[in-house]
């Protein structure tokens, strides 16, 4: 009676209006059947394990590469630390190696003699002498028996020499002796090397006034050393009822464990003889 | 090869001790490095190989120091000789113990000879008590470090011409 074609439109649009009828009542309705509840029971958990199990692998491929970033920026500033420690010392040395040479060109300024500045190289391979090594020496102009000096005060003698570098005979090297006087009361006596830190100055004769404290400067009389170098202070004052001199220990105001740059002094002998002629 | 160790130690010991133990605290009053030298080459080198380092050491010594000349040179020749009488004499199982009296006596030996110079040359007495406390620590340090200077002195020399052999053979196979 109808045809198949007709049958199967009619069918379609029917289909089409039960399926918007449908769908028109259940959006209206605000409640679930059930089956929905059964779904998700079953399936949330394979959800929540699969998507956990996402993000644990995805948050641990984000903090490896995290920690590697981190390792080599850790790794950079590392470097970068150690390098600015690095830098922080040599500036530190350089700031200290200033301050010295300041002291030293202050002190080349106050001096009227031609001036050698040199550093301290090597020191004395025994305890019982008392002398440095210093990287100056014939082809600067140095010769024996010039002296060495220090803002702080008399250093020594050079007693050595070679093209290059000079060995320099320590004030407190018990070969030592300095011509000198106490600057308060102008005593004159001699300051000879102990091998000690400390020096010891004899002949000052008993009448003469040396106290605790008295600081003690070259005289210029030995030929040496020019005069009024500061060389030490006054620390002990020992007095022997049978003796004419006074027995006085000096404490030298140069510290001769930490010499590092000295200047020598040149051709002093000759400028002192041609003065006094 | 042994000659090329014995200048590298030489060299190494002497600027060692005048550049970088004296600032090195607690090393300031340390004990003359050459002595475990003089005695190691004295132990264990022939006569023709050791002595004339002995005598550049003392050399050396002598001028780097403020002593009188010779004095470096009168202490490690007679040390050198002394160590080989005293070994040809003594025969006793514990080597180890008697290096280490020998570094002592070594280091006893040449302070002595140091200090009776500093006496002839109108030192005070007062010094004395001084004297008597560096010596007392170098002696001491010298036994407690002394024999370990040795035995490292021997490793490396041994290890060192062991090296030296084997490149040399190689240097011989691919040539």
């Amino acid at each position: 009676m109808f045809s198949r074609k007709l049958v199967l439109i009619v069918g379609f649009i029917v289909l089409i209006a039960v399926n918007i009828i449908g769908l028109s009542v259940t959006s209206r309705r605000s409640t679930t059947f059930g089956i929905e509840r059964i779904a998700i029971s079953a399936i949330a958990p394979f959800q929540e394990l699969v998507t956990r199990s996402l993000r644990f692998t995805r948050d641990i491929w984000r903090q490896y590469f995290y920690l590697v970033t981190v390792a080599r920026e850790n790794h950079v500033l590392m470097n970068q630390l150690s390098q600015a420690i690095k830098n922080k010392n040599q500036w530190h040395e350089t700031e200290l190696a200033n301050t010295r040479l300041r002291d030293l060109i202050d002190f080349q300024k106050n001096i009227s003699e031609r001036v050698v500045a040199a550093e301290v190289i090597g020191k004395d391979p025994s305890a019982w002498f008392k002398t440095v090594i210093i990287d100056k020496g014939e082809a600067d102009g140095l010769s024996r028996g010039l002296p060495v000096v220090i803002s702080q005060g008399i250093v020594g003698q050079v007693i050595e020499i070679s093209n290059h570098y000079s060995k320099v005979m320590l004030m407190v090297d018990s070969n030592s002796a300095v011509d000198s006087l106490v600057q308060r009361t102008r005593a004159r006596g001699v300051i000879k090397g102990e091998s000690t830190d400390q020096c010891r100055l004899e002949y000052v004769l008993r009448k003469n006034d040396v106290r605790v404290g008295d600081t003690i400067v070259s005289s210029g009389l030995d030929g040496v050393y020019p005069k009024g170098l500061r060389i030490g202070f006054v620390s002990r004052v020992i007095e022997h009822d049978a003796d004419i001199f006074h027995e006085v220990i000096i404490s030298p105001f140069v510290d001769f464990e930490k010499l590092e740059e000295v200047l020598v002094v040149l051709e002093v002998q000759k400028q002192d003889w041609v003065s006094r002629q | 090869m042994s000659y090329f160790f014995n200048i590298s130690a030489c060299l190494f010991l002497v600027i060692m001790q005048t550049t970088v133990l004296p600032y090195l605290p607690l090393m300031d009053k340390f004990y003359d490095l050459l002595i475990p030298f003089i005695i190691y080459l004295s132990l264990s080198r022939p006569v023709r190989e050791s002595l004339p380092f002995v005598l550049f050491l003392g050399f050396i010594m002598d001028n780097l120091s403020g002593g009188p000349f010779g004095l470096y040179l009168t202490t490690y020749f007679w040390l050198y000789v002394g160590v080989k009488g005293v070994m040809t004499f003594i025969q006793v199982g514990n080597r180890f113990f008697i290096i280490t009296l020998i570094v002592g006596g070594g280091v006893l030996f040449e302070n002595l000879i140091l200090l009776g110079a500093f006496a002839i040359l109108g030192s005070r007495q007062q010094f004395a008590g001084d004297a008597l406390g560096i010596i007392a620590v170098q002696v001491l340090w010298a036994i407690t470090t002394g024999s370990l200077f040795l035995l490292f002195f021997k490793n490396a020399q041994s290890r060192l011409g062991v090296g030296f052999k084997r490149v040399y053979a190689r240097t011989k196979e691919q040539g």
